[in-house]
């Protein structure tokens, strides 16, 4: 199904412009006492929501710009976001 | 006779409450593992539970290819257990799979392919499994209807052929295995949809469904493509796991013209006849996780150009029926199956992608065996959920250049 997302900087494009960049986990951990569970958490584990996640997208044919959008993954649709995360 | 409400593996059960085994997903791996569990290991008091029908998900999705051509030293042995096993199958079950060995035929479109091959035809040769490189021109006597020329967007170089892989009726092994489990006492819970795990001083209790509460010791999740939100939300165990929409297609009837299952990795895009006629083609995941099984435009003007540019007879040649289904990936693309680690009692099969037909016959197999007797098979070993946090994963993709969520 078509998908648009809306880039903070392009606004509302077709989605094969963009690339996906996986679901928001919170900010990378610390290096500092970072222990092999903790980091596979961080770069392999999903919670794969059958529902609207917050998601990170690249606009990889545009901009350039790092973003995140709430994405219904069982319709595609791009969901109203409370307020722009930076 | 149409509306028949009698399943054709027998009699419609109510449900307990309690069983030896619960087993979540109503499809091939369940179905096998449930088959095995009462006919080798004589567990019988078993549900299966299913939210739609048996065979709704990923066994009816996905597009009967089989074979044992895969990367690694792991995967390898598995596949080829699960292709021996079709013909025994047919016999155990008395009921025809439809097996045509008819042979893969994997296009390579450059050099580094052609290597790529030579390594992979290596570990297939090791492992007694028959595997070929052959060239352009051998391909082409294989496939007459290929196009070798060098004038298409990616010019064939050669193969890996794999004569002992071909097609099984994938619907037939679904009412095969069904039938089989249900003669042997299992009962198939149709339209009975899991709601959530309950668990004791870490060990599984009792499983909640719509119909109700269910007491018992092991649990099984193998629902395909629905598996890893299911263990999220009813155990909290997050996996190393993206779902997303894969597409397929068939074109109308024609005349016998493929031999073999054709397949290319450059051109994204794999074609086998079926016994009606029908092309049968796809490949394509969305580049994005979703749970939608739409087909899109996009990929259908995809599939024609690729189509006809290494098979050029099929210019002209309409698409019948199109569909979609759901691939859970995994960043190794290798399977994750494991039991009593996380939570004693609970068993996961899930991480399959697109190879869980191939597979399922061997899984089920050995799965029955985990639960029978709780010690993993030295087989399952290397697919334990662990090796991600060790840093162990399995390279059954040549050359990853991307971390993305189709790989």
């Amino acid at each position: 199904m078509a998908l648009t997302i809306t880039c903070p900087v392009c606004g509302k494009r077709n989605g094969y412009e963009f690339k996906y960049g996986g679901e928001e986990k919170g900010p990378r951990p610390e290096e500092k006492d970072l222990n092999p569970q903790a980091w596979c958490e961080y770069v392999h584990m999903n919670k794969c929501v059958a529902g609207v996640q917050e998601e990170w997208w690249f606009h990889k044919d545009g901009c350039g710009s790092w973003f995140t959008i709430l994405r219904d993954t069982t319709t595609n649709l791009e969901q109203e976001k409370k307020e722009a995360k930076k | 006779m149409i509306f028949k409400s009698k399943p054709l593996w027998g009699e419609k059960t109510k449900l307990k409450s309690s069983y030896d085994v619960v087993i979540i997903g109503g499809g091939l791996h369940s179905l096998a593992t449930a088959y095995y569990l009462a006919k080798e290991h004589g567990i019988t008091d078993i549900a299966i539970i299913e939210k739609n029908y048996i065979g709704f998900g990923g066994a009816g999705r996905n597009t009967a290819i089989v074979r044992a051509n895969q990367r690694t030293q792991h995967n390898v042995p598995l596949y080829k257990e699960a292709l021996d096993l079709w013909p025994v199958l047919t016999k155990e079950l008395d009921y025809n799979l439809m097996f045509n060995n008819c042979g893969n035929l994997n296009l390579m479109h450059s050099e580094a392919a052609m290597k790529a091959a030579r390594m992979t035809i290596a570990t297939a040769q090791f492992h007694g499994v028959e595997s070929h490189l052959i060239d352009a021109k051998e391909a082409k006597e294989l496939v007459p209807a290929l196009n070798i020329s060098e004038n298409i967007t990616f010019p064939i170089h050669g193969a890996m052929f794999h004569p002992p892989g071909g097609i099984v009726r994938h619907d037939a092994v679904v009412w095969g295995l069904a039938k089989g489990a249900a003669k042997n006492g299992v009962e198939i819970h149709q339209h009975t949809e899991a709601l959530g795990i309950e668990t004791k001083n870490n060990k599984v209790c009792s499983v909640t469904t719509s119909e109700g509460k269910i007491n018992t010791r092991q649990v099984l999740i193998s629902a395909g493509g629905y598996s890893a939100a299911l263990i999220h939300d009813m155990l909290g165990i997050k996996l190393p796991i993206s779902v997303l929409t894969i597409q397929a297609m068939v074109t109308q009837p024609l005349k016998p013209l493929l031999d073999h299952v054709v397949s290319s990795g450059a051109y994204h895009c794999y074609a086998n006849q079926t016994l009606k006629g029908e092309v049968a083609t796809g490949a394509h995941m969305d580049p994005w996780p979703n749970y939608t099984t739409l087909n899109t435009a996009h990929y259908i003007k995809h599939q024609a150009e690729a189509l006809s540019e290494f098979l050029p007879c099929l210019r002209g040649v309409r698409f019948m029926r199109i569909w979609g289904g759901l691939a859970d990936m995994t960043p190794d693309m290798a399977p994750i199956m494991d039991g009593n680690n996380q939570v004693e009692g609970f068993f996961m099969d899930c991480g399959w992608g697109y190879f869980g037909f191939k597979s399922c016959s061997a899984v089920g197999k050995y799965m029955a065996q985990f639960m029978a007797t709780d010690q993993c098979p030295d087989i399952f070993k290397p697919f334990a959920l662990k090796r991600y946090e060790e840093h162990r994963l399995m390279g059954e993709t040549a050359a990853l250049v991307n971390y993305t969520p189709d790989n």
